[in-house]
């Protein structure tokens, strides 16, 4: 039966399957945001890949419903331990599981980082500097806005002003109420994007039909998931992903590189898949559990692990939502939950007493979400909680996404626990400094200030976190670092990391274009190193430069508009 | 059989046994059902006609829990036949362990979280007012549950120190609310627009409603007078942390 990706995209078939006893080129465990994009490069170019993903190959027609509670396998719901003085609420807050991973899930906001945020340490003293900089990703943010592809204003006036290849969505009641607040206050905003979802039908995929389920996987095929951008083209060009493959372990040959990967199939059976390199994309939480899960005699403490940075610096990034209730209706489920936005407070300002700063968002929580936010922030409860859902059509949200600095207290490790597969789970630790909190109180007063300004009646707020990165984090020197600039391991020469673990700190800027763009860079590195990945263990550092050739089809645009 | 706080003060009278509460008097989800996809259509139509069986909770802690629920989320509005089931949701979700992919390190796991406060909430009723919670009154019911809701349980209990109260405040609210509003006659109480695929929205703007949405016909609507679950000004919850997994996130 046909494996559909959409309502006019279909999965190409038949999928390469390799045996069990072939040695690929690239074995890549998670394909998500980035393991979608590594595999799609990597088998156009001509390599034996295999993608393991521990979750299902969505068949979109089938499996993806219009309804929040019946979404619920979207996400990442086994076991993980939460903790620390601000524990990150996991699960569907911020883990995908399936092929396309968090994409599938995720908002779609795609703003870029901003120049700044490669240089925070040599700026303000805090967090880290990246081992590159902002223009050498810029021209892979480029590539992939084309690719996904990104609908948004012309001109997109923060960081470094930039358009959109497409044309920004009509605006909705949130993401009128955040231009209306803003404007009053003096604030510049902007609308209708930057956001991953189509503006306009591209290929055999639709234009956005608005009707605000994109956090449960877009069944119309407008919002841009790994799944439907990149991971066609990659069987097409002969990858095989595997679903419900979850990788138990990470293995190395004698000579200390590594020789495949242990997986778990969906019986519980084990495999082994042997390849010449292994590039593990499962996230912030998943990656470093598995390396941590993967010590062995050499690498006690975990696989690449000799810095003993492996699991810290895990980052989330305050996300904390504002309600105001409107005398007039708002029917905030309608439009993308992720179309206007402000930049304006994203670079430090030393009169505000801390360093960074955060974004202004529109977000659109669905009657479950909503409730459970009314939980939070007005405490509501029985005729309560009755009383303000009959006004959820009155209601509209914002969302601050805060700069929370990278700090070696905030971690992956392995809980004692095990999951249903026998494995430890994660433990996760969570704790805001003082930085943190200054930029958080700030950010909270200054969107209830916007959404009074709006015109909102009641402003209440919730305190909540979003998103997450960091753990396995990139940079130049090896005692401090567990990656190169280009995500190769500092001790294992063919044991690469890719995805949004490697990022020395977050802006706030939604990470999912820059995990992409990443992937991409990454990619272009590792093809044009060729065989020697797999043989030498020389380690080349310079830029290789970004190749055009590559792109899925129908993402073949002449370039980015750029007004002024 | 549930027990129903009355009377309720609203002009015009009292409001109860509601075939719809809310605002969008005449406006039905399911009406819809034709305009929504197979997958969808399938989904909600189970949750509508499939009501799950107790399986997980025993009949002495489910005859709690129905108690507990009715007064965390409570449907004395509606008549009989509309009550959306809430305590079915719950019991199928500790049936099948289904988590929401984590747990607090200060909290045991989500089965033996309700039946620590299901025999913690009795042994409350029991030393405040003598009696079983499910033969309290309603309001003595609320106290109990209030004071839950305040971190504070009233009289102090032995088994909150083993489990922080605030953290299974929280998941016990996002489990009833989860039942209540993904429910259809829910979406209908609350003017939602429901599934929207393969249609979409066109009125994206100023609060609008579709051609087969309706609009908001507001009218005085109280919770009954001796309710001490009425929102407060000063009611947020003392802990200002994520105490949920979900948000209508970036």
């Amino acid at each position: 039966m046909t494996h559909r990706l959409g309502p006019m995209q279909t999965l190409p078939s038949p999928m390469r399957k390799f045996a069990d006893h072939d040695v690929v080129d690239y074995c890549i465990v998670g394909v998500g945001s980035a393991g979608g994009v590594l595999v799609q490069r990597l088998a156009r170019a001509g390599f034996r890949v295999v993608g393991l993903e521990a979750g299902p190959f969505w068949d979109t027609e089938k499996d993806w419903v219009s309804d929040e509670k019946g979404s619920h396998e979207l996400y990442w719901n086994d076991l993980r331990i939460t903790g620390g003085t601000h524990p990150l609420a996991l699960g569907a807050n911020n883990s995908g599981k399936g092929v396309g991973g968090g994409s599938v899930h995720w908002a779609a906001f795609a703003p870029r980082f901003h120049p700044s945020d490669f240089r925070v340490y040599t700026e303000d003293g805090v967090g880290a500097d990246w081992p590159m900089s902002y223009w050498d990703l810029k021209p892979y943010y480029e590539l992939l806005e084309r690719e996904i592809p990104v609908a948004g204003p012309a001109w997109f006036p923060w960081g470094d002003p930039h358009g959109h290849p497409y044309g920004p969505h009509p605006l909705g009641g949130v993401g009128d109420v955040l231009v209306r607040g803003c404007t009053k206050l003096g604030i510049r905003s902007v609308a209708g994007g930057p956001v991953a979802i189509l503006s306009g039908s591209h290929g055999d995929r639709p234009h956005c039909i608005y009707r605000g389920f994109c956090l449960q996987g877009c069944k119309v095929g407008a919002k841009a998931s790994t799944l439907i951008t990149h991971v066609p083209d990659a069987i097409t060009h002969g990858a095989e992903v595997r679903a419900h493959s979850m990788a138990s372990r990470i293995s190395l040959r004698e000579d200390g590189r590594v020789e495949g990967v242990l997986y778990l199939d969906r019986e519980g059976k084990e495999h082994f898949q042997r390849a010449r390199a292994v590039i593990v994309s499962g996230y912030a939480i998943e990656t470093p559990r598995l390396l941590l899960n993967s010590a062995c005699p050499g690498h006690r403490h975990g696989l690449a692990n000799s810095s003993g940075t492996l699991g810290k610096y895990l980052m989330a990034q305050a996300g904390n939502v504002v309600a105001g209730r409107f005398e007039e209706l708002i029917r905030l489920y309608k439009a993308p939950p992720a179309h206007a936005l402000s930049e304006e407070f994203y670079e430090t300002d030393p009169h505000r007493g801390f360093a960074r700063g955060f974004a202004v968002q529109t977000v659109g929580p669905l009657p479950v979400a909503f409730a459970k936010q009314m939980t939070a922030a007005m405490g509501a409860w029985g005729w309560g909680m009755r009383r303000v859902m009959m006004d959820y059509n009155h209601w509209a949200t914002l969302g601050v996404l805060g700069e929370i600095l990278p700090w070696e207290d905030n971690r992956v490790e392995l809980a004692d626990e095990r999951d249903q597969h026998g494995l430890p789970v994660a433990k996760v630790t969570f704790n805001l400094h003082d930085n943190d909190k200054k930029l958080i109180q700030f950010g909270e007063n200054k969107v209830m200030e916007i959404m009074r300004a709006a015109g909102a009646k009641q402003v209440v707020q919730e305190s909540r976190f979003a998103h997450l990165v960091g753990a396995v984090r990139m940079g130049s020197d090896p005692s401090n670092s567990v990656v190169d600039r280009f995500g190769r391991t500092h001790d294992i020469p063919n044991l690469f990391v890719c995805d949004g673990s490697i990022l020395p700190t977050q802006g706030s800027a939604n990470p999912g274009l820059t995990i992409q763009a990443l992937a991409a860079r990454t990619a272009d590195y590792l093809i044009k190193q060729g065989d020697a990945v797999f043989f030498s263990n020389r380690r080349d550092l310079t830029e290789p430069g970004i190749r055009y050739d590559l792109s899925p089809s129908y993402t073949r645009f002449k370039g980015n508009p750029r007004i002024a | 059989m549930t027990k129903k706080s009355f009377p309720f003060l609203a002009t015009g009278g009292e409001l109860n046994n509601l075939e719809q509460p809310g605002y969008f008097s005449g406006y039905s989800t399911m009406a819809q059902r034709k305009n929504w996809e197979k997958a969808t259509r399938d989904v909600i139509t189970d949750r509508l006609e499939k009501v799950p069986p107790i399986k997980f909770f025993s009949e002495s802690e489910a005859a709690l829990m129905a108690a507990v629920i009715d007064r965390v989320l409570p449907q004395d509005d509606r008549t009989e036949e509309r009550t959306i089931p809430i305590l079915p949701i719950l019991d199928e979700r500790l049936y099948k362990n289904s988590l929401n992919g984590f747990r607090y390190e200060d909290m045991p796991p989500d089965r033996d979280a309700y039946r620590l406060a299901i025999k913690a909430i009795d042994e409350m009723a029991l030393g405040r007012f003598q009696s079983s919670f499910v033969d309290l009154t309603v309001h003595q019911q609320e106290l109990i549950l209030k004071s839950l809701h305040n971190g504070k349980p009233d009289p102090e209990n032995a088994l909150w120190c083993t489990m922080p109260v605030h953290r299974f405040w929280a998941m016990l609210m996002e489990d009833c609310v989860t039942a209540y509003y993904s429910h259809p006659w829910a979406w209908d109480e609350i003017g939602f627009g429901g599934p929207a695929y393969p249609r979409g929205y066109m009125r994206l703007e100023n609060g609008l409603p579709e051609p087969w949405e309706k609009n908001e016909q507001r009218y005085e609507w109280n919770a009954p007078v001796d309710s001490v679950s009425e929102l407060a000004e000063d009611d947020a919850p003392p802990e200002h942390e994520s105490l949920h997994g979900h948000g209508g996130s970036h």
